[in-house]
């Protein structure tokens, strides 16, 4: 008899197991069939080798690759898997989720200590999931003078910002969820939400903490938006564009680093102050004030909040490797996809299959998105190191940096570019 | 499919100005304001100019908005704002508001607006700079004076006189 459950029996084990079945089927057969063909009613489907697609097959797709490929193919021609999985929130996500698995680790062996351990028994890898389910079944505790509606919604229209400036980057050769010919505005449209949303999430947990936090935010982001913008002019000179597309194409030669090395060492400044990172972190100082405009968020509200923050470090990272390291520019370095898959099948053994539509992407989109991933998990890397170095610094000091010596250093690169650009060495119409 | 957007839009950009002018709470009225403004962004996307609606975005809704809540945020409310209620500004308000719109909506109509084809191709940006460094040049050296000129009155306003040397920031 086992004493976590004295009273134990296998018959109702089985009994209860098999009551929720008949429980799900009937309410599925009853509710969920109906529903789900109401749906399927609306939707618009894609026509496949001449025949319009019939959902009600389903089953049939997934036993049969040569009909499910095709089915995928039309898929992803769809806005809703740019926005939903490849170029958007899912890929970015995906890479959110190795960088904070990354920082855990890389920053625990910097400090000599071990970081996640026991999840997922090798080194710790579902730790990441453990705190997700953790954070989803917690209660949310709203504080009791807070305002309500705008408490409620920071987290939400964070992640949201996030996500649209996520859409923005272009990853491969046309592969970008908003294609937008002001690109690189739109980008600095989108990074001035950020301070409004934590200056009124601060505001709104009613409470000091988050309120000073929210404040040092304010002050911080704000200053460090002008050399931001104005570090980025210089590629906008020289290529001439403000595409973000045609900008990462232009670097197929060299990267723009190799011209303006100061234009990028002031957006990189920028970029740890703008997400808030140390030597900047101040708006979370955990050792002054508990966790700055974060202290009152809890349950899944917090993890909304920690999502956008890491989302937000994709696409800063993402946006460097744009700009200033070429994009998806690089030797090829993918393998060519076989021919005879496409003019013969996949033979095994007696069996060959023969699967039509099979290089699901172009080599050249394959290579790109490898070299863009390369790129951006170095400079992720290089953001994710401070934290293991250096101590945080005073607020006086940030805004000193940010008002005289960026700001200053900006100019010059601008000076540089022009310089570049009149001697007509590089840019429309240049030597190189 | 256009004409609905801007219905939508002219609703959320009145809607929300209204709203900014009449909320009791400051901070729900910059709110509000913030909506208007992009609304206004959202109209000009609408015009087939992006690069003015980011502007819009970038300066008013990411700049302005920050100012004004951060004023209303740090500063007591009582101490800027003595609370005058009378119907009869307010009525005197609305009817100023109704001439001057109805003065304005009949010199645009007269000004030829009606005889616009709307099949043109939008005006590039990179046309308005040209002509901002050509022919316009006058007008942005005068901006940039005025521009500069804000922006060392302010530091000089900021300036404070009770804090001695070695207390600023290295």
């Amino acid at each position: 008899m086992s004493v976590i459950a004295p009273k134990f029996k296998f018959s109702e084990f089985v009994k209860s197991i098999l009551d929720n079945l008949f429980w799900f089927l009937l309410i599925f057969a009853l509710i969920g069939v109906p529903l789900v063909q109401i749906i399927l009613f609306y939707v618009e489907m894609p026509v496949i080798n001449g025949e319009l697609l019939t959902p009600f097959l389903a089953l049939t797709w997934l036993a049969d690759p040569s009909r499910t490929l095709p089915i995928l193919k039309a898929f992803m021609t769809t806005d809703l898997f740019r926005i939903a999985a490849f170029p958007g929130f899912g890929f970015a996500a995906l890479l959110a989720a190795g960088t904070i698995f990354v920082e855990r680790k890389m920053l625990a062996k910097l400090q000599l200590r071990v970081g996640p351990f026991y999840c997922g028994k090798i080194e710790g890898i579902l730790q990441l999931m453990g705190d997700g389910l953790k954070l989803l079944s917690k209660e949310i505790i709203i504080p009791a003078k807070a305002d309500k509606p705008i408490f409620w919604a920071a987290p939400v229209i964070f992640v949201g910002a996030a996500a649209a400036f996520v859409a923005l980057i272009p990853v491969a050769p046309g592969w970008v969820v908003a294609d937008v010919d002001v690109g690189l505005l739109a980008v600095f449209a989108v990074i001035g939400f950020f301070p409004i949303i934590t200056i009124l999430s601060a505001w709104s947990a009613n409470s000091k903490f988050p309120f000073i936090g929210g404040i040092r935010a304010l002050h911080q982001m704000v200053s460090f938006e002008i050399p931001l913008i104005l570090s980025l002019l210089g590629v906008v000179i020289l290529t001439g564009t403000l595409n973000l597309s045609e900008i990462a194409a232009s670097q197929s030669a060299f990267p723009w680093i190799v011209f303006l090395p100061v234009g990028a060492i002031v957006f990189f400044i920028t970029i740890l102050a703008e997400l808030e990172r140390i030597p900047f972190d101040l708006p979370e100082a955990e050792s002054e004030i508990v966790a700055g405009w974060l202290t009152e968020f809890s349950g899944m509200m917090y993890g909304l909040v920690q999502l956008g923050t890491y989302l937000k470090l994709y696409a800063f990272a993402a946006l460097f490797v744009v700009l200033f390291l070429g994009g998806w520019n690089g030797p090829m370095i993918w393998p060519p996809f076989p021919e005879e898959i496409i003019t013969k099948g996949i033979e095994a053994g007696p069996i060959t299959v023969q699967i039509p539509g099979l290089p699901l992407f172009s080599q050249e989109t394959l290579n790109g998105i490898v070299w863009f991933v390369i790129k951006t998990v170095g400079v992720i890397f290089f953001i994710l190191l401070p934290r293991g170095v250096f101590p945080r610094i005073r607020i006086d000091m940030l805004l000193s940096l940010g008002w005289y010596k960026l700001i200053g250093m900006a100019f010059i690169n601008i000076f540089i570019a022009l310089g570049l650009l009149y001697a007509g060495v590089l840019g429309p119409g240049g030597m190189l | 499919m256009a004409d609905a957007v801007f219905l939508a839009l002219s609703v959320i950009t009145i809607g929300s100005a209204i709203a900014a002018l009449e909320l009791r709470s400051l901070i729900y009225g910059s709110i509000a304001l913030m909506g208007t403004l992009g609304g206004i962004a959202g109209l000009f996307l609408l015009l087939d100019s992006p690069f003015v609606a980011m502007f819009q975005i970038a300066v008013y809704v990411g700049s302005i908005a920050v100012l004004i809540l951060f004023t209303v945020m740090l500063v007591k409310r009582e101490l800027i704002f003595k609370k005058i209620e009378d119907k009869r500004r307010k009525f005197a308000g609305i009817g100023l508001m109704l001439v001057l719109m109805v003065g304005l909506g009949s010199v645009i109509l007269d000004s030829g607006i009606k005889s616009i084809t709307t099949d043109e191709p939008a005006v590039d940006f990179r046309d308005i700079g040209a002509d901002f460094l050509t022919y316009y040049w006058p007008a942005l050296i005068l901006m940039a004076l005025i521009l500069a000129g804000s922006v060392t009155g302010a530091l000089v306003l900021a300036r404070r006189e009770d804090v001695g040397n070695e207390q600023r920031a290295n």
